[in-house]
């Protein structure tokens, strides 16, 4: 990169080519003025603000965000003439704003009071005239008061670069110009907050702040978020022990400042006063309080028993997707070599079995993407099943700015329709007929065989088992499979050419691909597609084509890293391998007995039912909602004889549990997160829990193991942590403290530990169908999905987002919808053959016929319990009909 | 989107398949908002919400984006507009002779304020900044006929003759 030399205010700095002069004096420290002007956003050159006297070949007077730099160039800031200039215009900026600062939010952290301020600006030449516009609050979660507004213009650029919204734009003209929506109809839009992040004055306004607290009365703490498995950095300000909002930092973090609605707006959780207040004993099918110790003491006595009378393999235990590493690394330890079980599970493994091991086959082999940040260097992006406008907000941010910086091509492909806002050139949107994903897959490597896109020499070379391709693909055809996945051949050439094109790739499967029946076949294709595409590249150090698995949760990653799965002790090392059991048993000071690492081919849950389990521990999490086979759970739960449940809330499976213990949320409590980059990243601890006796997740089991007989000298997850770096080799070279500063990605260490000149490998599947039988009582197939606005327990219990989005819809196609006279808004059931659900139709072109989609973070809806299993068949009739 | 026929906020059907002409015309031209606009207020005679947001549907452009662009330019029109529009010049000229006094009679005697169409859409009341005839002052335009030198106590008789002339048909 070149790079230019300049002086801004007698000061030498070095800046590279095309930045223009307020980007270089913000970059070096220098300060200049300014409204409008954002690093994150494009250049819009409207405030006026930051005119500079800048000398080239001539002196003369520039606008720093607008002007590039240039070789030898000489910028003064702050010339008499330039702060002149830049009072008159504050002057007529302020000639009609509000000035209502003491009752602003925004008072204290305000841009425009910050310059009026230093610019000593009082008083004004002119009669100030008010605009008195109505405050708009049309909506829960975001007030505008155009009163404030200076028509910077930033909220209209972050909604449509940022957010790909558009929903607010600038209406009218000259004087009568103001920021909001079409026909002024109340904002409709994804609550992201990026407005209000990027206002630099008080015209965008968080409704969940409200007068709560003034900016420079907050401490500002920042963790990260407790939602999906983005893992942004979020900032908590609290005042006197409680959480009054939650802000960002352009500066820090993975998101750069960008967030969510559930990561902007939904903390008010934390201080809900439906949260667990006491320690929970069920008797005579009551709950009453009681102390911690009593508790514990009971807890222990029952578990006790049961391992007397029926060995520890009759207890179970569920690890938390939301818990932290530490929590999890413990509860496996815990369960393992305490209750002396190794049935254990957690609930992302129990939904995608095959993906754990595929996942560490790909970061072995250097396929694994080692950072979300690679979707924002993408040249090319690939979502094949994933719904990343309403399953990763923020990575669909990210996916955007390599729209914009990178001119990245993208190629979305789902079985529904799927709401992605971009502005790619090559935008290319595929759906596939269900069940056919592999197919597809199929048909994009034989393109690209066929078509030689990549350099199919290099790639013989390189993978030792290329001869075995032209023998799978001999009789697989485009047109076949064009006819099954209901894909033009066209297309799926454009795609093939796409992804091959020079630059990186990333691909991001989702969810739909994984938990599907077919998930192992199709990962493995997908892995082989990249293996090809990798295996051609030129030797760059830097693999073209990296995949990224979607996982639902803040900590789905880490909970699974950290072993709690049957299959793997933390770090995937295979329990049934007998130097993996010695290897831990020497590291805990434990013997396990032999029998219990014996293989079950049936779930925690299938062995729940058949009466295997007498006792289940279950952390943080709600199974009976949120597993794809309620009925199963809840039969299991029944058969199984002692329940422990710990939780923040009452939730569904803690009602049914016999004792139940109050933990701490994120805010209260150290730790670290693993998102789906596998980035290890360390939350901090802000606030004391009050009006509730928790404890975290680590102290519970700590006290737990204390009752059972075992001593943890753990103090806080520090000690945790520096066990975990010993014990879990991927975990390896991990510091508590260092995590403060910098995040720990474990796969590009796993990776870059990797053998660079072996070969590849392809992994061959059949290309075969999901076929799903036809019901003539079920007509239809139940498709499950991942909301923006809601997930898991919390943010059901955030008013926000409750308020924002208080209803669950059941999608479905307008076709089918018009055979069965149903309209928009009209009370339909969905009925299986376990259970059905009453809720309100939404009739839309975005579900194919004869599927029907309901998202199931709305945890009040139980319409798990309706499913049996990943596709469902139901069938949909109105409310008033058969009833 | 129903491209059918949809109603409305004034509660009247619109033939959409007139803006999907439009749209149509337009496919694969880059910057095609304002000749699409044009084109729609050309058949429609006003940009209507559901016309709009079936633009705003087909080329990805938020419909906030659309009524920014729609309102920024005074050629268009989110409001049905009268078959004949009256423009009240309120140039400096016109102004010192009293252009204010012209509009505010104009808008009692039609019963439409400033900017707005008479309930039976027959008049549009506009004000304009400068119709160049200061010679006329005070002027307005009835369509495309320049009527000069107006009295507050004289408008009125212009609207009428109007009218009576059965030009309103």
């Amino acid at each position: 990169m070149k790079t230019i030399n300049l002086v801004v205010d007698d000061k030498t700095i070095t800046v590279p080519e095309g930045t223009n002069i307020f980007q270089a004096s913000l970059d070096n420290g220098i300060y200049i003025p300014g409204l409008c002007y954002h690093p994150k956003l494009s250049q819009f050159g409207g405030c006026r603000l930051c005119m500079v006297e800048v000398t080239e070949r001539r002196t003369a007077h520039r606008f720093a965000c607008a002007h590039p730099v240039s070789e030898g160039m000489i910028v003064k800031v702050n010339t008499p003439k330039v702060v002149r200039y830049r009072r008159s215009v504050m002057e007529y900026l302020l000639a009609h704003h509000e000035l209502s600062c003491p009752t602003c939010d925004k008072a204290g952290e305000c841009s425009l009071q910050d310059i009026t301020h230093e610019l000593m600006l009082s008083p004004s030449r002119f009669n100030a005239v008010r605009m008195n516009a109505p405050v708009v609050r049309d909506n829960p979660i975001l007030e505008l008061n155009r009163n404030r507004c200076v028509l910077c213009g930033r909220c209209v650029s972050a909604c449509k670069e940022i957010e790909g919204v558009g929903a607010i734009d600038f209406q009218k003209r000259g004087i009568k110009t103001y920021v909001g929506t079409a026909f002024d109809k109340p904002l409709d839009c994804s609550f992201c907050g990026g407005c209000l992040a990027v206002c630099p004055t008080g015209s965008w306004q968080d409704r969940t702040l409200e007068f709560r607290g003034r900016p420079w009365e907050f401490k500002k703490t920042q963790t990260i978020c407790p939602y999906c498995a983005v893992g942004c950095t979020i900032v908590l300000n609290t005042k006197s022990g409680s959480v009054r909002r939650v802000t960002s930092d352009d500066y820090i973090g993975i998101n750069e400042g960008n967030l969510c609605i559930k990561g902007r707006f939904g903390h008010e959780f934390i201080h809900s006063a439906e949260r667990l207040k006491t320690p929970l004993i069920k008797k005579d099918g009551a709950f009453h309080p009681s102390s911690w110790d009593d508790a514990l003491e009971y807890i222990s006595k029952r578990f006790q028993q049961i391992i007397n009378e029926h060995g520890g393999k009759a207890i179970g235990g569920i690890g938390s997707e939301k818990c932290t590493n530490e929590d999890n690394y413990l509860f496996q330890k815990f369960c393992r070599s305490v209750l002396r079980t190794n049935t254990i599970d957690n609930l992302s493994n129990l939904r995608s079995p095959s993906l754990n091991s595929l996942m560490y086959e790909s970061v072995i082999r250097g396929i694994a993407s080692t950072s979300l940040k690679e979707i924002e260097h993408a040249n090319t992006l690939f979502f094949f099943g994933t719904d990343m406008t309403e399953a990763h907000p923020v990575a669909g941010t990210m996916a955007r700015k390599a729209i914009r910086m990178n001119n990245a091509s993208l190629i979305i492909a789902n079985i529904r329709t799927i709401s992605f806002s971009g502005t790619a050139k090559n935008d290319i949107r595929l759906t596939y007929s269900f069940g056919s994903q592999i197919p597809f897959i199929h048909a994009l490597i034989k393109i690209i065989i066929d078509e030689k896109l990549i350099d199919l020499k290099k790639a013989e070379s390189s993978i030792s088992n290329f001869h075995e391709l032209p023998l799978a693909f001999d009789t697989f055809s485009v047109k076949e499979a064009s006819q099954v996945t209901g894909i033009s051949e066209e297309m799926m050439r454009t795609t093939a050419r796409l992804l091959t094109k020079s630059g990186n790739c990333c691909i991001v499967c989702g969810r739909d691909v994984e938990e599907d029946p077919l998930s192992r076949d199709t990962i493995k294709a997908l892995m082989n597609l990249c293996v090809l595409m990798n295996a051609s590249s030129p030797d760059t150090g830097h693999s073209k084509a990296s995949l990224l698995f979607s996982r639902s949760h803040n900590n789905s990653q880490g909970v699974n890293d950290m072993g709690v799965v049957p299959e793997f002790f933390p770090g995937y090392s295979t329990t049934s391998d007998v130097s993996n059991r010695e290897n831990i048993e020497k590291q805990w000071g434990v013997k396990f007995s032999d029998d219990i690492f014996m293989r079950e081919s049936k779930n925690i849950f299938e062995l729940a039912r058949n009466g295997a389990l007498k006792g289940l521990y279950i952390m943080g999490e709600n199974p009976l909602v949120s597993y794809p086979n309620g009925k199963e759970v809840l039969e299991a739960f029944q058969k199984t004889g002692f329940i422990v449940v710990q939780d923040v809330f009452l939730t569904e499976t803690a009602q049914l549990a016999d004792v139940v213990l109050p933990t701490v949320t994120f805010a209260e409590k150290e730790g670290t997160f693993t998102n789906m980059g596998m980035t290890v990243q360390r939350l901090n601890k802000i606030i004391q829990p009050s009006g509730v006796d928790a404890k975290p997740d680590w102290q519970i089991i700590c006290e737990f193991a204390k009752k059972m007989g075992y001593s943890y000298s753990y103090a806080s997850p520090k000690d945790i942590l520096s066990e975990i770096e010993s014990v879990v080799p991927i975990y390896s070279g991990i510091n508590y403290d260092r995590l403060k500063r910098k995040e720990f990605y474990w796969a590009s260490s796993v990776s870059g530990s990797r053998n660079k000149s072996a070969k590849y490998l392809l992994n061959i599947v059949q290309p075969e169908s999901l076929e799903i039988k036809q019901n003539k009582d079920f007509p239809f197939v139940l498709l499950t999905g991942v909301s923006l606005n809601h997930q898991g327990t919390f943010s059901r219990y955030s008013n926000a987002l409750v308020s924002v989005s208080p209803e669950c819809f059941a999608e479905m196609n307008r076709k089918d919808a018009q055979k069965m006279n149903i309209h928009d808004g009209d009370a339909v059931v969905i009925e299986s053959s376990q259970n059905k659900v009453t809720l309100k139709a939404k009739v839309t072109g975005k579900s194919p016929e004869g599927i029907v989609f309901v998202s199931e973070d709305y945890e009040w809806i139980p319409i798990n319990l309706v499913r049996t299993g990943v596709y469902t068949p139901v069938k949909i009739y109105k409310e008033t009909g058969q009833i | 989107m129903n491209t059918t026929n949809e109603k409305s906020i004034q509660g009247e059907a619109i033939d959409l398949s007139k803006v999907e002409k439009a749209v149509e015309k337009y496919k694969n031209v880059k910057g095609a908002l304002i000749p699409i606009l044009q084109m729609v207020q050309a058949e429609i005679g006003y940009l209507p919400a559901p016309a709009i947001d079936l633009i705003s549907e087909r080329l990805n452009i938020s419909a906030s984006e659309i009524v920014g662009v729609a309102t920024f330019y005074a050629q268009f029109h989110l409001v049905p507009r009268g078959q004949h529009i009256i423009k009240v010049c309120c140039g400096t000229a016109c102004h010192v002779k009293g252009a204010k006094k012209i509009a505010e009679k104009l808008s009692k005697t039609l019963d439409v304020s400033l900017g707005m169409t008479t309930k039976d859409k027959v008049f549009t009341l506009e004000e304009v900044a400068c119709l160049g005839a200061c010679s006329l002052a005070p002027v307005m335009m009835v369509d495309e006929n320049v009527h000069g030198k107006l009295a507050s106590d004289t408008v009125a008789d212009v609207i009428k003759e109007i009218k009576e002339s059965g030009f309103s048909q």
